[in-house]
């Protein structure tokens, strides 16, 4: 095999896409309509994520124990991280510090996002597994909740979209997979609707503090495409069953 | 939280107020931060005390030899070890996994705070951890890192950040000598001890963000005008709508980057908030080396510092 390039010069990366373009993204929402109140399938290019959600559903019923808060849900978000899903195969402990921390930064993401003053004195559990890994954690898990939020009829300001981007030399590369995660240093950004405003960025790497604007600015746009494609699935959906129904 | 701090309305109201006329309690304007206090403990190396205000968290490095990682046959150990006991405040809990291990009663707080120093520090490479090996797979330095939190008031992440890593540079661990598999560690008396290899110093900023519109506002409307604070204290960061910390290096470099949830914030303001970090950051890192600096001179023994002079003063006859 040759060496693999990251960025070759003619401007293709190893998967042979551009600098700008998406993985391959496809969405589905209620896969699992006994099992769940709402749920979704989100397919970013080799990463596949599914996401469960019940609720709103009342603090007793939880099985958690939570305290019910006055001012809106409590949202708990697990992600588990099954030993298939990467390239070796591992075990991971339940509460392994990376998980939870990733839970935390979803959770706090969504929390501004649904429309508080409804569920008060509510929970909401999002329970994520991640079927398949090949980058960009956050973001395909910020966008299933998303989706799966939608379908179980939770009221949402607007979508939340994120993608990852990374930067190799003078060029930033959208949406990575795990081998490109590897080698470059990466942010995810993560936006609510289509305007500019960022909700979530995370970044773990070291990057010059220069580079960072040109960053943020190509993952708002990945983002906007991401929500017109998410968008685009829930109409679709929508018009469906609204046809079933007459 | 192991309580709830409850602020009253008229409090909150108050605060809130008084950083929409770009003020705040103590006196600050929006982007001051607090006094940073350094003291670093005379009798050894590595132990650090930091305030930041009424904020107080102390530092100690420790060194010891122990076995690589398999896997990392090169490389010495690092950890940084925290954890928060209710002594610097009630809103903590005792975590139960004191045993070792994540405690599932550990709050989402204490372990964003955990991760952040954790990913600044060590993922972000600040420790040479090559430089730590003294036999290959078989023998290396293992650096840990204790902090203490003495006393909460706002913003532990940054306090942390800068105690870890004045106690990283002032640390200087026992000097060996490796010959074949025999290890010969000298006594500080001995031989001069050896400071660690310190590669860069990656310092937390971090912001919180209030807004006077409401929450709709800020999804909705056009308007940027969400408040910007640096360093809050207790009430400021109860009261808060979202933060975002940043820690960045004197070459301008992002070590790590996170702001999850809370309100939403314009790229460009974002932008500006980094570009002001670094003017901290800098500041910040002139200060530790500073206070570095002071605290070698203290420690120069002065009849030592004769008794090793080449060059006898002699006496005009």
């Amino acid at each position: 095999m040759s060496r693999m390039e990251v960025y070759s010069p003619e401007g293709l990366r190893m998967d042979g896409r551009r600098w700008n373009e998406l993985r391959q993204f496809s969405c589905q929402t209620n896969t699992h309509p006994n099992a769940s109140d709402g749920s979704s399938y989100v397919r970013q290019g080799n990463t596949v994520v599914l996401c469960l959600v019940k609720g709103p559903m009342d603090t007793n019923r939880a099985t958690s124990t939570t305290r019910a808060s006055a001012d809106g849900p409590v949202l708990n978000i697990n992600v588990s991280y099954p030993p298939f899903a990467g390239i070796e195969r591992k075990k991971r402990s339940k509460n392994e510090r990376r998980l939870s921390e990733l839970s935390i930064v979803l959770e706090r993401c969504f929390l501004k996002t649904i429309v508080l003053k409804n569920y008060a004195r509510t929970v909401i559990e999002v329970n994520l597994t991640i079927l398949s890994f090949d980058g960009g954690l956050l973001a395909a898990c910020c966008n299933s909740i998303t989706l799966a939020l939608i379908d179980a009829g939770i009221s949402l300001y607007d979508y939340v979209s994120a993608v990852s981007v990374g930067i190799y030399s003078e060029t930033a590369l959208l949406d990575l997979n795990s081998l490109e995660e590897s080698d470059l240093s990466f942010v995810t950004v993560g936006v609510v609707g289509d305007s500019d405003k960022l909700n979530l960025i995370m970044c773990e790497d070291r990057l010059p503090l220069d580079k960072l604007e040109r960053l943020i600015n190509l993952g708002i746009q990945g983002c906007h495409q991401l929500r017109k494609l998410m968008n685009d699935t829930v109409k679709e959906v929508g018009v469906e069953l609204l046809s079933k129904r007459q | 939280m192991g309580l709830d701090y409850n602020i009253s309305n008229n409090e909150q109201q108050f605060v809130l107020d008084a950083l929409k006329e770009n003020t705040r309690l103590d006196g600050r304007k929006l982007l001051d931060m607090r006094n940073v206090e350094i003291q670093i403990f005379p009798d050894e190396y590595g132990h650090v005390d930091v305030k930041l205000g009424k904020t107080e968290v102390a530092c100690k490095i420790s060194a010891s030899i122990e076995q690589p990682y398999k896997d990392r046959p090169f490389e010495g150990l690092f950890q940084i070890n925290t954890e928060i006991s209710p002594m610097c405040s009630p809103f903590f809990e005792v975590s139960q996994g004191a045993s070792g291990g994540t405690s599932s009663r550990q709050t989402s707080e204490e372990i964003l705070i955990s991760r952040m120093i954790e990913k600044s520090v060590r993922r972000s490479n600040a420790l040479d951890l090559e430089n730590l090996c003294l036999v290959a797979g078989s023998k290396c330095w293992s650096v840990r890192a204790d902090l203490h939190f003495l006393n909460y008031d706002g913003n532990f992440i940054d306090a942390s950040c800068i105690a870890v890593m004045t106690a990283l540079l002032h640390f200087k661990r026992p000097d060996v000598e490796v010959s074949g598999d025999d290890i010969v560690v000298f006594d500080t008396k001995q031989r001069d001890p050896v400071p660690l290899s310190i590669l860069h110093i990656p310092l937390c900023v971090t912001f919180n963000f209030y807004n006077p519109n409401g929450d709709e506002e800020n999804i909705k409307g056009e308007s940027n005008g969400e408040l910007i604070v640096v360093d809050t204290n207790l009430i400021e960061e109860r009261l808060s709508l979202g933060s975002m910390t940043i820690t960045l290096n004197k070459n301008q470099e992002v070590c790590q980057l996170l702001k999850s949830g809370g309100l939403n914030i314009d790229a460009s303001l974002i932008m500006n908030c980094c570009t002001y970090a670094a003017k901290i950051v800098s500041q910040l890192t002139d200060q530790i080396h500073r206070v570095l600096k002071e605290d070698e001179h203290k420690r120069i023994n002065p009849t030592e510092q004769k008794e090793l002079q080449t060059v006898n003063s002699r006496e005009a006859s």
